[in-house]
């Protein structure tokens, strides 16, 4: 019995329920409220990128939609990807509680444009609520007994996060007391790349990087094909701050963003490997929108180049501005967030209802916990509402970007409707 | 690799029982598919002890199927004390799926 001896391992232990629902429970209002401000204020992206709503939207989408459900997932994931467990639980509901009080104050201050005190303690609270996560993510990999790179990915991500909400607080102070040589507006793409590239890009590619081999039951493992990718994202993000702070001509940012698509051709790479050994031959819908995602990354940097260009030779293009966050935040950003809600928080609500009753008799499986018809026709609404509002940006037609929101705020509202069906499920309700 | 040993009447009983744990992730039982190392009954000490894996040490859902072992056989012998162990070393790998799970999975 050569096995008997052999020293028994502990399996991984998750993160409570109770700590993580709450997070995908506000993110998926957040985005039925996102779609339907893009509704209301559909018209504004026929103007100017600096409009108050299109500044509501965007950090509705990134702060209470994004960033919450990655706040929410990062807490249950971390704890798989190092091995170990969340240090605390109570730091992760007082991050939440943070958050959750401080986005609305935020984002309300920005679709009035009132830079005054409610943007101020809305911009704090969210910043303290960084901090709290990362004090807990922090003390949590120093416990693990391994470290590994997509912990690695993880954690920088959120000081990345964590400088772009010091720089937005800074640019709400800028408007009523100077604190910069030059006005908010010209910082903006500062903020909002190093939150896209620093935040959003680092931490999807550090978890899907364990995720998507682990739903596809593949063996591919590439450590340092991703420490690389590791490597060119942030040389090229500190690349673009140092070129953006010392006026370096427009031209020269096609080095950053070499590096950065560099590093995403290498994940794709990966992700491909990945796909080719995969164990599971039937691949569902949740994975393919997710891998559908991994190829959407390419859309915003092509867009940038060309915004690059533009840029370069015509001065600045708002058209290309708005289509590049827009594809950024509603593109690339929401359709790895739709695919890989439903590949993690119905697992979670089984482990809370069926936990108890595994081995003792017939259960139904995570995937019975939603609707895969109401997902699918959530994933075609999306893609349509998607495609059309990019084209209302590019052609400025109202009527285009009005039907485009419309058909986001449907994809909004199937979403929302299957995440409550997960998180309300009770026992014998499927 | 068949590793099962001691009583096989009791084992085929056992592993009948733990056909009723799912993976919920890949749908398919722990038995086909290959989780199972060793199930040895001890008579002596009325004791069944149960050496079993996951497929990748990082699984989200290790706890649940390893509760889903260990109450699986405590409903199947409830006169005997159960034992669980977790090893990784073998690893898994495909090679341990039965036909009967190879045929799930569309292998």
């Amino acid at each position: 019995m050569a096995l008997a001896s052999m020293m028994s391992a502990d399996p991984v232990k998750t993160t409570s329920y109770k700590v993580v629902l709450p997070f995908y429970a506000y993110a998926a209002v957040s985005f039925l409220v996102a779609t339907l401000l893009l509704f209301l204020s559909a018209g504004a992206f026929g103007r100017h990128y600096f409009h108050p709503h299109v500044i509501a939207i965007t950090h509705t989408m990134t702060l209470a939609w994004g960033t919450m459900i990655i706040l929410g997932a990062s807490h249950q994931l971390v704890p798989v990807l190092i091995e170990g467990k969340l240090y605390s639980n109570v730091l992760a509901y007082i991050s939440f509680a943070l958050a959750a009080v401080g986005i609305p104050l935020l984002i309300y201050a920005f679709y009035h444009f009132n830079m005054n005190w409610m943007a101020r303690r809305g911009g704090e609270l969210v910043v303290d609520a960084i901090v709290v996560y990362l004090v807990n993510m922090g003390i949590s990999m120093s416990k693990s007994k391994t470290e590994n790179v997509h912990a690695v990915f993880v954690f920088t991500g959120g000081l990345w996060l964590l400088i772009t909400t010091i720089v937005g607080i800074l640019l709400v102070y800028n408007f009523s007391k100077p604190l910069f040589s030059q006005d908010s507006l010209h910082y903006l793409s500062l903020h909002a790349n190093m939150g896209i590239i620093g935040w959003f890009l680092l931490l999807v590619i550090g978890v899907g990087s364990r995720l998507i081999p682990m739903f596809l039951i593949s063996k591919y493992t590439n450590p340092k094909l991703l420490w690389k990718v590791y490597g060119l994202i942030n040389a090229g993000l500190i690349a673009f701050i140092f070129m953006f702070l010392y006026h370096i001509p427009a031209c020269y940012y096609l080095l950053p963003v070499a590096a950065v698509l560099s590093a995403l051709l290498l994940f794709g790479y990966y992700c491909r490997q990945a796909y080719k050994k995969r164990l599971r031959k039937r691949v569902d819908e949740q994975i393919k929108i997710s891998m559908l995602s991994v190829i959407m990354m390419l859309a915003p940097v092509v867009l940038m180049v060309v915004l690059i260009v533009a840029l370069a030779i015509t001065g600045e293009n708002t058209r290309l501005v708005l289509a590049y966050g827009f594809a950024v935040f509603f593109g690339w950003m929401t359709a790895m967030i739709l695919g890989m809600t439903f590949k993690t928080m119905p697992f979670i609500v089984w482990n809370r209802v069926y936990h108890k009753k595994a081995g003792l008799g017939k259960t139904p499986s995570p995937k019975d916990l939603f609707s895969s018809k109401v997902f699918v026709g959530m994933a075609l609404v999306y893609i349509l509402g998607f495609l059309l509002f990019i084209t209302g940006i590019l052609t400025t037609i109202v009527l285009v970007l009005q039907a485009g929101a419309l058909l986001l705020l449907l994809a909004a509202g199937l979403y929302n409707f299957n995440v409550f069906k997960v998180i309300l499920h009770k026992s014998g309700a499927t | 690799m068949s590793l099962i040993t001691n009583s096989d009447i009791k084992s085929n009983i056992a592993m009948a029982a733990l056909h009723n744990v799912i993976d919920p992730e890949i749908g398919l039982n722990v038995a086909d598919l290959g989780l199972i190392y060793e199930i040895n009954f001890d008579e002596d000490e009325m004791r069944v002890s149960t050496i079993m894996t996951l497929t990748t040490q990082f699984c989200p859902m290790g706890e649940s199927i390893v509760d889903g072992v260990t109450q699986a056989m405590q409903q199947t012998f409830p006169e005997y004390n159960i034992q669980v162990d977790l090893i990784f070393d073998p690893p898994w790998s495909y090679d341990l799926i039965s036909e009967e799970g190879r045929e799930f999975l569309n292998l």
